[in-house]
């Protein structure tokens, strides 16, 4: 099950209820939270000071469209993330808040970022009515109508010439028109860089709060979340508008840095599958998994079309990394990360879960130091589940006096097996 | 007000073309049934069977139809390895959704390799028969679209009788039905399931042959053909066999009929519309199942 339970993976986060060592925090567990934060900060400053040591306008420009991936994986997020809900088609979200910027300062007039504020709220306006239609049936629904979504933009959007262009494209004019190229970067740069900021920190909030409680819960067991009165349908809806409303603003700060709308780049299925690629590779239960994702495969992308152009490589490049990912690392490199570190500096804690009777035997006979080791399972164990009755394999979580590792896990997934 | 002989025409189009799209539907249906898996890379594998009908045609100079001599054979073993090796790994919780993108990946995988090797260039079989018609109460019928349909309605039937009057389809009807109880009763699921898979690419091979014939194709074809096909079987009710091909009829008939007044870009909304309106007041689909309730 992809479920062991966040706390194992993110113990720095109080939302998620941590079986915490009785002990006093133990000089390990310290370094361990330094590194992290080390980390982070390594990772803002390198981020914050990019246009500072970019070599050329073309890298910092790359690193535009980086910051513009990550700023969309982490919005996809919201939805992935959270609920598990897989949408394939953020990436007609961008568009539409690309083309509803370039429509609202060509065709009305306003100025460049009213007009981005204005398409940010009409992409969430939008996703409330596609949000209803997908959302009301579970799983593989959603998935279709996030795929149609993408092929019924496109299909709008190159056949509706008078008004938006049609397959010649859509020019915005540039918000700043008498900065030079590089500048132009620089600005921009810092602009993704904030609405990076300010999607990551709502990502945490909800991450934090009661609501995003109730959105793991969905993910873990909609059938459980729902009979323990977590209004999952409201809920899902209300994340998938935020999530629409930030990928609509990404979108649209893409096309007033870009400048050119072309329907077959904006509505293309092959972005939303990017921005999944991105999240799922850096973690997706991870607040900066799809900021990793997205430096990574961005990366690669913009390699891929500097060294093989127009060939189909990237294609095949993308189809293998996303099967492998899918295949082999579904959580993503940074747990993987975490999983490492918490190997060499932290104690060994984790889930009762992941403790078998037979060790929990094994280790409160060596506490005890009695001689009961050799008679067999302890008398006073209730289950009386001795590691030969059982195979070994029996989970401990049903002995009361368990050690201090046993913590309640609201939410936490059970081991029946998933209705299929 | 259109001619009756175009009204006629574009119904016996629409009629032709919705047989393709059942078949094709079905093939999605039984993967849906059989694993809870949308199966993006069906309309890719369509495209890479139309690709190996042209190849055969051009560079071996035989008949686009003998290609089905080695393509349902090939694809029904992909199928099985498909299903046996790979989307029998995933975790059970999340196979809805990871196994869309598995086989998402499949199909960009699929068209990354067909623009490798073949270019992008649209590619066309000419027959000899390519321009022949039928005259049918005014309305022209182009042979190749006769050809295609009977095609498709020969598959469609010998899946019928598969499932319906054969051991093997009685399994795998129990298997979709109650996989636990259909274990219970002694039935090989997971050997089923495969064959199951294998036989739902086999659709495939064998649409992608008929659509050969009188299609223009190109290696991002499939992008036009997996939406309508998602529609339909959101229509017919996920799972159903039955539903996905009345739906696809329906559908077929539809847009055949509004490409009168709306011309063919258009008319494709139609099959949008539909799944926004099944979803927004019917989510269990019009002529679905139980299944389509939870899933």
């Amino acid at each position: 099950m992809p479920s062991v339970s966040d706390s194992l993976t993110r113990p720095a986060d109080p939302a998620a209820p941590v079986a915490s060592p009785a002990a006093a925090p133990d000089g390990r567990q310290r370094l361990g939270r330094l590194l992290s934060g080390a980390a982070l900060l390594a990772l803002a400053v390198a981020v914050l000071s990019f246009p500072a040591w970019a070599p050329n306008p073309y890298v910092l420009s790359a690193g535009v469209v980086v910051l513009n991936y990550a700023v969309l994986s982490t919005s996809w997020n919201f939805v992935g993330g959270f609920t598990g809900y897989i949408s394939l088609g953020h990436g007609a979200l961008a568009g539409l808040g690309g083309y509803a910027t370039g429509l609202l300062v060509v065709r009305a007039g306003l100025p460049s970022f009213v007009a981005l504020a204005v398409a940010g709220l009409l992409v969430a306006a939008f996703a409330v009515p596609v949000g209803y239609a997908a959302l009301r049936v579970r799983g593989a629904s959603f998935v279709i109508v996030s795929i149609a979504l993408v092929l019924i933009l496109l299909l709008v959007f190159q056949s509706w010439a008078s008004v938006t262009g049609g397959s010649r494209g859509l020019v915005v004019p540039r918000p700043f028109p008498d900065l030079l190229r590089p500048e132009h970067h620089r600005v921009f740069y810092y602009l993704f860089a904030v609405l990076l900021g300010v999607a990551l920190l709502v990502w945490w909030l909800i991450d934090r709060s009661r609501f995003g409680l109730g959105l793991k819960a969905i993910r873990e067991d909609e059938d459980k979340a729902e009979s323990l009165g977590t209004p999952t349908f409201g809920y899902k809806l209300v994340v998938f508008v935020v999530s629409a409303g930030f990928t609509g603003l990404a979108g649209g700060l893409y096309a007033l840095w870009f400048g050119d709308l072309d329907p077959v780049f904006q509505f293309s299925i092959l972005t939303g599958a990017y921005l999944v690629l991105m999240a799922l590779l850096g973690g997706v239960r991870h607040l900066f998994g799809p900021v990793v994702g997205a430096l990574v495969v961005g990366v690669a992308l913009e390699y891929f079309k500097v060294e093989f152009g127009d060939t189909q490589l990237h294609l095949v490049a993308t189809g293998v990394l996303l099967a492998l990912v899918v295949l082999f690392m579904p959580d993503g490199v940074l747990p993987a990360l975490g999983g490492l570190r918490d190997r060499y500096l932290r104690p060994a804690q984790a889930s009762i879960r992941e403790v078998t009777a037979a060790e929990l035997w094994a280790r409160r006979a060596a506490e005890s130091g009695s001689t009961s080791t050799v008679t067999g399972p302890a008398p006073t164990d209730p289950a009386g589940s001795g590691p030969a009755a059982s195979g070994g394999v029996e989970r401990a979580t049903a002995d009361p006096d368990a050690p201090e590792h046993v913590a309640a896990e609201p939410g936490a997934p059970t081991t029946e097996p998933e209705a299929r | 007000m259109p001619s009756g002989a175009l009204l006629l025409q574009s119904v016996v189009l629409g009629l032709l073309l919705g047989g393709l799209y059942a078949l094709l539907a079905a093939g999605l249906t039984l993967y849906f049934g059989i694993l809870r898996v949308v199966m993006i890379a069906h309309s890719a594998f369509l495209i890479l069977a139309a690709y190996l009908a042209w190849w055969s045609h051009t560079r071996l100079g035989v008949d686009p139809l003998l290609s089905l001599v080695v393509s349902v054979p090939l694809f029904f073993c992909i199928g099985v390895g498909l299903q046996r090796l790979l989307l029998a790994r995933l975790r059970p919780a999340t196979l809805t959704m990871m196994s869309v993108l598995l086989t998402f990946a499949i199909a960009v995988l699929i068209e990354g390799l067909l623009g490798y090797a073949f270019t992008g260039t649209q590619r066309r079989i000419q027959l000899g028969y390519g321009a022949a018609s039928i005259g049918f109460f005014g309305a022209r019928i182009a042979v190749v679209k006769l050809i295609a349909f009977g095609l498709a309605a020969v598959a469609l039937l010998t899946l019928y009788l598969l499932l319906k009057k054969t051991t093997f389809g009685w399994a795998l009807r129990a298997t979709i039905q109650h996989r636990d109880a259909a274990r219970l009763v002694g039935i090989d699921t997971d050997r089923v399931a495969g064959f199951g898979f294998g036989i739902g690419l086999a659709t495939a091979a064998v649409g992608g042959t008929a659509l050969s014939l009188d299609t223009t194709i190109y290696p991002s074809l499939h992008w036009h053909w997996i939406g309508p096909l998602m529609a339909i079987i959101v229509v017919g009710g996920l799972g159903s066999v039955p539903g996905a091909a009345a739906a696809a009829m329906l559908l077929g008939l539809l847009q055949s009929l509004l490409q009168i007044p709306m011309g063919t870009t258009w008319a494709q909304t139609v099959f949008y519309l539909a799944l926004f309106a099944t979803l927004a007041f019917r989510p269990q689909g019009f002529f679905g199942g139980r299944l389509a309730q939870r899933f």
